[in-house]
């Protein structure tokens, strides 16, 4: 029976589809612990898997840091000016710092981070089969060969990813640090002291956990949710909408689910 | 296999090997970075702050000194006796600013956050010992306004009080009136504090008769034939007879000093009464012996007859 909007409008039909919904969380759980323990087994890391991580770190990363880091830089700047100009015009200049740390270090770049490698990176079946396609397959065969690629580099795109979503935050991390520096007390070195205190007030033990955990999570739901999505969409097929990248709103959903949660930890 | 891409950058495994190690080292830095920021590294001292109210004291707020952190707040404990104990690490090196005699504030202001100070006056004296407990005092500008209302509020009944219409105060402005209203009268200020003409009157017809009283006085003891003139020469006949009296005293001088002449002599004539009565004194006893003696001698001794002595 095909699975259509109609199916799920019938309310004989929601047992059917919560189990699939079920199914399909778990599907996605179980392939990211298989691909976890075959990730932390020595014997993965062959040459030719090596080979295949290289080459996606090349692809989420490497391509994409310099861009990456130069506009999350310009956007940071204005972001810290905004913030720098109107705690000054309220008197409250001493908690700018802190506030820009906060916002741009703790929650805004592993997040924008976080999606940047899933649009470049974990999105791209779509792409590689179109790639494919132009090297001379035809659609259907350009389909069965990304797929096929996708199933056998499935850990090392998921190392590549998690790696992408660490490298990039963590380096935009570094300069927006510099940046807020360099914006609160311009080119001399004096305010070091100062500002190395409110970095380090504001990184406690539990917000530094919080901060590598939460890049970590975000590492591993961008580089599962789309691989899951095709897969289980190969294994279980059924009529979707063509248009939509498989598993793009469960990601999108699963990355705010851990923003929510870091807050939620964070401040409540 | 792995196959090569249409489009395989050169040198792939080389550039993803740089960018493990470049981020693995920044990630090695930032933490490293962070954990100095914690203050990880840094020799410090204990000290344990008590206070009774822990509100606005987090984990990890700096502890000032004139405005420079010197100190960080690492727990907040309650105490068995009910009291707070906010256990602050000193860093070593900033350590010489507290003294046995700093003192410890903490102020909640109404915006902002709450402030942990250090005050130091005698830099002379004996610096704080590691571990030591000293009590803070708190200045909580938050905690003021309930008593500042209260205050306000019991100001305000008491004003609301003399404001009343017939409050003391406008009863006393209301004789002020009277009293002022009668001052502007005819008989002027004495009218107002005599309470009315007419004792006003009183008093200067009072006056007036001791005014004639006096110039009646001064002609009867002050004038002529007046009552001091008769002083005058009663004090002059009092010198004369003081004059005589003084004479008298003299003649009696003289005779005590002849009195006591005369009781020279007589003790001079005493002292040889004396000196005869011990003579008498001495042959009575020899005619005493004597008789006795004559007694036993003479043969009437057994009649019991004895010679009589005079």
């Amino acid at each position: 029976m095909p699975h259509t909007l109609a199916t799920y409008a019938n309310p004989r039909h929601w047992g059917l589809a919560i189990a699939r919904y079920l199914r399909s969380w778990w599907y996605m759980v179980h392939l990211g612990a298989v691909a976890l323990v075959m990730a932390l087994s020595p014997s993965t890391y062959n040459r030719q898997n090596r080979l295949a991580a290289a080459r996606y770190i090349y692809a989420s990363t490497w391509q994409v840091l310099p861009w990456f880091a130069l506009a999350s830089a310009l956007i940071s700047l204005v972001i810290i000016r905004i913030v720098l100009v109107t705690a000054k015009s309220y008197g409250l200049s001493h908690f700018a710092l802190e506030m820009v740390v906060r916002v741009l270090v703790l929650e805004l770049i592993p997040l924008s981070a976080a999606m940047f490698v899933a649009l470049r990176a974990s999105m791209a079946f779509d792409a590689s089969a179109l790639g494919l396609a132009r090297a001379g397959l035809s659609a259907r065969a350009a389909n069965d060969e990304a797929l096929r690629r996708l199933r056998r580099d499935m850990v090392p795109q998921l190392l590549a990813n998690a790696f992408g979503v660490l490298s990039l935050a963590m380096v935009t991390s570094t300069i927006v640090l510099v940046l807020a520096y360099l914006n609160v007390y311009g080119l001399l070195p004096w305010g070091l002291t100062d500002y190395t205190r409110t970095v380090g007030r504001v990184f406690t033990p539990a917000v530094t956990i919080g901060f590598v955990l939460k890049t970590v999570f975000f590492g591993l739901a961008v580089a599962l949710i789309p691989t899951a999505a095709i897969l289980e969409l190969q294994r279980y097929p059924r009529r979707v909408n063509v248009t939509v990248q498989p598993g793009a709103l469960r990601l999108l959903f699963v990355l705010l689910l851990i923003e929510a949660a870091s807050l939620a930890l964070k401040y409540i | 296999m792995t196959e090569p891409l249409p489009d395989e950058p050169k040198h792939v495994e080389l550039k993803a090997m740089i960018l493990l190690v470049a981020v693995g080292i920044l990630v090695a830095a930032f933490i490293g970075y962070v954990m100095q920021a914690r203050g990880v590294f840094e020799p410090t001292q204990r000290l344990v702050l008590e206070t009774d109210d822990s509100s606005g004291v987090i984990p990890g707020m700096d502890m000032t000194f004139a405005g420079f952190p010197i100190g960080r707040v690492s727990q907040v404990e309650l105490a068995d006796d009910g009291k707070v104990r906010i256990l602050v690490d000193v860093q070593s090196k900033d350590a010489k600013w507290l003294r046995t005699s700093s003192v410890f504030t903490l102020e909640s202001s109404i915006v902002g956050e709450t402030r942990l100070r250090a005050f130091t006056g005698l830099l002379n004296d004996p610096p704080l010992p590691a571990g030591a407990t000293r009590s803070v005092l708190r200045g909580d500008a938050t905690a003021e306004i309930p008593r500042i209302v209260a205050t306000a509020r019991q100001l305000l009944e008491n004003l609301e009080t003399m404001t009343a219409g017939e409050s003391d105060i406008n009863a006393s402005l209301a004789n002020i009136s009277a009293v002022t209203g009668r001052m502007s009268g005819p008989a002027g200020v004495l009218g107002g504090v005599m309470g009315g003409d007419a004792e006003a009157r009183k008093l200067r017809e009072a006056l007036d008769r001791i005014n004639s009283l006096l110039n009646k006085t001064e002609t009867r003891v002050y004038g002529k034939d007046g009552v001091m003139d008769d002083a005058q020469v009663a004090v002059r006949q009092l010198n004369v007879v003081l004059q005589d009296a003084s004479a008298t005293l003299k003649k009696v001088d003289a005779v005590l000093v002849e009195a006591q002449a005369v009781g020279a002599n007589a003790r001079v004539a005493t002292e040889d009464l004396g000196a005869l009565r011990g003579e008498v004194d001495a042959s009575l006893r020899k005619v005493n012996r004597l008789v006795d003696e004559i007694n036993r001698k003479w043969p009437f001794a057994r009649s019991n007859q004895e010679i009589k002595l005079p």
